[in-house]
């Protein structure tokens, strides 16, 4: 891990909660514990990718059900499962809903290691993507209403002249227009508009 | 495994019945050789052997019955005044009586035995079906330290490995699984003192600690059931005086039937209340659950063998409760809880002595 991330566990067991904040030291992870899912959410969650520890059983709110808390919370943490007593059918939900991994205490240090990191790791392209995503949603917001028309009907495999046709244009003005486009989206090809209009959604 | 027993009343007791016996016997002798033939003063032997049927074993009565058909027999010989034929009559008479009250008493006797022994059984079926029901608990309860020791050990592998090492950090670690595996052990010390078989022992104990182990083992099923356990031990309480396994295995199965109950009801409602507190000269142990409650009218039924209202059950937990309790100087009884629910109240004596919980 060369970048910044950290590691959330919530736990309710003050033995279990000191060996995994120990563990996850000793390969170099930030980590923070908490008893309980209403402590972990008072606290501001760092602005780095991160994954949550979560033991299924906990007094008050269970770990299944705070993960779907999570959801209406907007947070989008990965999580790994950690259960004293999972049986099958709790692991299935768990990993549905979708759950990095589903691991029964006692647990490999490697296995639960491994899950970390692949839960980092996606929360990390989350990240990204979200990143991504905010700032060519930013380049699109610099496009006229009008240079916004002729792109959707471009994408949509619409000649010049059939647009022009459509929006009631001359073909000059939907050549202008597609060209502004492009230059704002900073773009270069059709191909890189189409994905681009794709990842938006528009 | 020996079997348990319900507390046996005290010796002092059946040497006074065996004085009491003994005495009545010689003054019958006396008075039946002292009287004329003709008053069959021999017949009143029946009502010694009826009054020591429950304090004698049945070789005990064949033994006493048969010293009395002898006394009678004797009294007969030495008497030397009255009409002859009628006191041979009155003696065959006194004869038939003895050995047919003799019989009765013995049978009777044997029952009672067997009933004693069934009962010390089902004791025993109830202690480990109540530690059945904690297995699962128990499990969890043990599994935590157990992960948390090999999550230790883990780290602890790798700060060793670090270069350099991080030895103050390995050793915090190897104190960390010290202390776990402290923790597990205190569990199994507790499970084992639960399923032991020890025969009744009758001595002052700690009340609250007594009910307080068996909360920890029953700590991981509640939180299963999502059950929020309020516990209102008072501080400060005498010593109890009883068996405390047997106190201890009240406790269990009063708190796994309200575990049981709690679990049909809402989430939300899911609630139980443990309380200890003094009344005069009993300790007494509350448990108040969320459940649907009793049927009404069934306070008392509860308690009777085989009455249940669980689909799995067999209804000898309550009565066995009661039998355990009762036998050890105490009351058991049930109530409707006031939001819904029951709650279910056991008091056990107060230890004379001057030691202070």
């Amino acid at each position: 891990m060369t970048d910044a991330a950290m590691v959330y566990v919530v736990d309710d067991d003050n033995s279990v909660r000191a060996a995994l904040e120990d563990l996850l030291a000793s390969v170099g992870l930030p980590v923070r514990a908490f008893a309980s899912a209403a402590q972990f959410l008072a606290q501001p969650l760092a602005d780095v990718p991160a994954c949550l520890v979560l033991d299924v059983r906990m007094p008050g709110l269970s770990g299944l059900e705070f993960q779907r808390q999570m959801q209406t919370l907007g947070l989008q943490l990965p999580v790994v499962f950690i259960t004293g007593h999972g049986d099958i059918a709790m692991g299935v939900k768990a990993m549905k809903s979708g759950a990095i991994d589903f691991l029964a205490k006692p647990f490999r240090d490697q296995d639960l290691l491994d899950a970390i990191h692949q839960g980092i790791a996606q929360d990390r392209a989350r990240r990204l993507a979200d990143a991504d995503r905010a700032e060519i949603g930013g380049r699109w917001q610099t496009l006229s209403d009008g240079e916004r028309e002729v792109v959707q009907l471009v994408v949509k495999g619409l000649l010049n002249k059939q647009i022009a046709h459509q929006l009631q244009l001359s073909e000059v003005t939907v050549k202008v227009r597609r060209g502004n486009a492009m230059r704002k989206l900073q773009l270069s090809s059709l191909a890189d508009l189409v994905r681009l209009t794709e990842k938006l959604g528009v | 495994m020996k079997t348990p027993s319900l507390p046996t009343p005290p010796r002092r007791r059946r040497g006074l019945h065996l004085t009491a016996m003994v005495l009545a016997l010689a003054l019958l002798f006396l008075i039946d050789t002292a009287t004329r033939y003709e008053v069959a003063v021999s017949v009143f032997y029946t009502v010694i052997i009826l009054a020591m049927a429950h304090a004698l074993t049945w070789r005990g009565l064949i033994v006493l019955s048969g010293s009395c058909v002898a006394l009678t027999w004797l009294s007969f010989l030495i008497t030397s005044y009255g009409d002859q034929r009628a006191g041979l009559v009155n003696m065959l008479i006194s004869t038939v009586a003895i050995v047919i009250t003799g019989y009765l008493a013995c049978t009777a006797e044997l029952a009672r035995a067997a009933a004693h022994e069934a009962q010390a059984r089902l004791l025993r079926i109830s202690r480990i079906h109540s530690l059945e029901g904690l297995t699962t608990s128990i499990a969890h309860e043990l599994n935590q330290p157990l992960a948390a020791i090999v999550t230790s050990g883990h780290a602890c592998q790798r700060w060793m490995e670090q270069d350099p090492p991080q030895l103050d950090k390995a050793r915090q670690a190897l104190q960390r699984i010290l202390g776990d595996a402290d923790r597990a052990s205190g569990i199994i010390a507790r499970v084992r003192k639960l399923s032991k078989g020890e025969p009744a022992s009758t001595r002052p104990f700690v009340f609250n600690a007594a009910v307080r182990e068996v909360l920890a083992l029953s700590h991981a099923e509640m939180q299963r059931l999502d059950i929020a356990m309020r516990a209102d031990l008072a501080p400060g309480l005498p010593l109890a005086l009883a068996d405390p396994v047997q106190v201890q295995q009240v406790i269990a199965n009063l708190v796994l039937n309200a575990m049981e109950a709690t679990a049909l009801v809402d989430v939300a409602r899911r609630t139980i209340l443990v309380e200890s507190l003094q009344q005069a000269d009993k300790l007494v142990f509350r448990i108040s659950d969320g459940g649907p409650g009793l049927p009404a009218g069934a306070q008392e039924q509860v308690f009777e063998p085989f009455w249940t209202t669980k689909h799995e059950g067999i209804g000898v937990g309550l009565s066995i409760s009661r039998s355990i309790v009762e036998a050890n100087g105490g009351h058991i009884w049930a109530e409707p809880h006031a939001p819904g629910g029951a709650v279910f109240t056991f008091s056990v004596p107060v230890a004379p002595a001057e030691g202070e919980a």
